[in-house]
């Protein structure tokens, strides 16, 4: 018990030392956000001026550009830590391997929960969609797909940081891993939008939760072989 | 009729390029056992072809 | 020596499997000769899967007991898989379209599997290519060959949802290939095909593999002749101490003559 508190606090720690310093350099994480409403901006004028057309699409447009800026955040939190080779100190520490992966999560998962808090209604004024009555069933799908994505996310960032042209490589790995979150996230909102008239949200929300959980397990397992090298 | 073309096209691509990758396969195979004979006949040579210093690749990683 | 007997046997049984899938078995009802690509199709397909469980089980083989030769499996296992899922998908097209009118079909859960498992372990191989040393590179692959393998029934399940949350499928299903309602001689059709085509991959899988042993060996005496070149070099220079350091980090020989006394099978 105590062994799970101690690494819990080392979690906790460095998810907020990421947070701290993502807000001191303001730019960056305010960057992401600018670039996930840039992509519903572009995503407007690629799909054209009906409005119905967008509301229509809104689900699928909203959940690509949390991927897309996803993509930039958690790539971010792992590049934090190579610019003076911390990453190494941290896994030089004889701390549980573990800890260091939840932690990164941790940071991951609260920066991707603002990146779609702040998406949501973005897309409710740009593409014309109801907002109000859906917003808790929409709440719960952002918290699970956020949790699933920062849980491969900061894997596959953490695989890619030390590789050469990560900037390729991660998107390249991490994009079709997503794909089953993507389309659960997606089904899941459309189904919350549209009042849910065939009842199935439930079943896309477990899948999301299922994504979830078996990506925490599997990726927090590998992470640590990753910082062994 | 028609459908012959697929499936001339399915089976004609499905095992030409089975044929195709086993055959480069053992091209690649014969090249790097010819290498590896000729590296451990005379490993002198070799280190005096590559004079650089110690592995630059690693640092790029 | 035997394995070129089995890749001769393989042959053989490949073009038998194909002459009796052609020629012999007569074509389906419903769907005419297109069936025929079914044989060939579904065989690629179950040994493109059979590939990437061997790749993720040769990855914890690597993680457990750290021992080269697993990572030559899981190469050879992603390379070989890749091969096969391009081709099971080329399949899978020539026979939608004369079927369902339609080279594409998004809602069944295989082609859109596939389709993934393609991307998935191109990645993978590309991600190989960009690490130099190999036993980090055989760690990378093998977590990434772990989590892809997880990622595959999240995605085929996904997709099955994605078409029965929302309707039938209206289509022929290849389902129906294994009906045991199907004359025996398709099934016959399709198990001559699957041992074919399992024994072109065994021997693909082995020929892959003695390629990338030999490729890392190859590797290693380029390493070692860097390092004794540049120890060399120190030398010429140098007191004796840094040598030794050189010669420190230098990997160690023992693996690398166990390597070279591995006969080439």
């Amino acid at each position: 018990m105590t062994a799970l508190a101690a690494e819990a606090r080392i979690a906790w720690a460095i998810a907020r030392k990421d947070a701290v310093s993502e807000l001191r350099g303001r730019s960056a994480a305010s960057m992401t956000l600018f670039f996930a409403a840039l992509v519903l901006l572009l995503f407007g004028f690629a799909l054209g001026p009906d409005t119905r057309k967008l509301a229509e699409a809104a689900p699928g447009l909203l959940w690509l550009a949390i991927v897309f800026a996803g993509l930039l955040a958690v790539g971010r939190l792992h590049l934090l830590e190579t610019d003076d080779g911390a990453l190494e100190q941290l896994a030089l520490y004889p701390i549980d391997r573990r800890a260091i992966y939840v932690g990164k999560a941790l940071a991951g998962f609260v920066t991707m929960l603002v990146l779609g808090a702040v998406m949501l209604p973005v897309v409710g004024i740009m593409y014309g969609v109801e907002l109000a009555r859906a917003w808790p069933a929409l709440s719960v799908t952002v918290v699970l797909g956020a949790l699933g994505f920062s849980a491969v996310g900061t894997f596959y960032a953490g695989l890619t940081v030390r590789v050469r042209a990560r900037e390729v490589m991660l998107p390249l790995l991490l994009l079709p891993v997503t794909a089953p979150l993507l389309l659960a996230a997606v089904k899941a909102s459309a189904a919350a939008l549209s009042g849910d008239p065939f009842g199935e949200l439930g079943s896309w929300l477990q899948l999301l939760a299922g994504f979830d959980l078996v990506m925490l397990l599997v990726a927090g397992a590998s992470y640590g072989f990753l910082l062994e090298e | 009729m028609r459908d012959v073309a697929f499936v001339i096209a399915g089976y004609g691509v499905i095992l030409g390029g089975l044929a195709i990758y086993a055959l480069i396969l053992g091209r690649r195979l014969r090249n790097a056992r010819r290498e590896a004979s000729s590296v451990a006949e005379v490993p002198a040579e070799r280190d005096a072809e590559q004079p650089s210093a110690p592995s630059p690749s690693r640092g790029a990683e | 020596m035997r394995t070129r007997i089995l890749g001769f046997g393989a042959l053989a049984t490949v073009a038998l499997a194909a002459m009796f899938g052609l020629f012999v078995v007569p074509a389906d009802l419903n769907q005419g000769d297109a069936q025929r690509i079914m044989y060939v199709h579904v065989a690629s397909a179950w040994i493109a899967y059979l590939s990437f469980i061997v790749t993720a089980l040769a990855g914890i083989g690597w993680l457990v007991r750290r021992d080269l030769r697993f990572d030559a499996v899981a190469l050879a296992g992603a390379e070989i898989g890749v091969i096969f899922t391009a081709l099971a998908i080329w399949g899978g097209m020539m026979w939608a379209r004369p079927v369902w009118g339609t080279f594409w079909q998004w809602e069944d859960p295989r082609l859109t599997t596939t389709a993934l498992l393609l991307a998935l372990y191109i990645g993978y191989l590309l991600l190989r290519r960009l690490s130099d040393d190999p036993r980090r590179r055989a760690t990378r692959a093998a977590v990434v060959g772990l989590v892809a393998a997880v990622d595959i029934p999240i995605v085929h399940f996904s997709v099955i949802w994605w078409r029965g949350l929302h309707q039938a499928p209206t289509f022929g299903s290849p389902d129906r290939l294994l009906h045991p309602a199907a004359p025996m001689q398709f099934v016959a059709a399709l198990l001559l095909m699957l041992l074919a085509v399992t024994l072109a991959w065994l021997y693909l899988m082995i020929r892959r593999y003695q390629l990338a042993r030999l490729e890392t060996l190859l590797e290693e005496a380029a390493r070692l002749g860097r390092l004794r070149s540049a120890r060399a070099s120190v030398a010429r220079t140098a007191p004796v101490d840094i040598t030794a350091a050189v010669d420190a980090a230098a990997p160690q020989p023992s693996r690398s003559t166990s390597s070279a006394e591995e006969p080439a099978r």
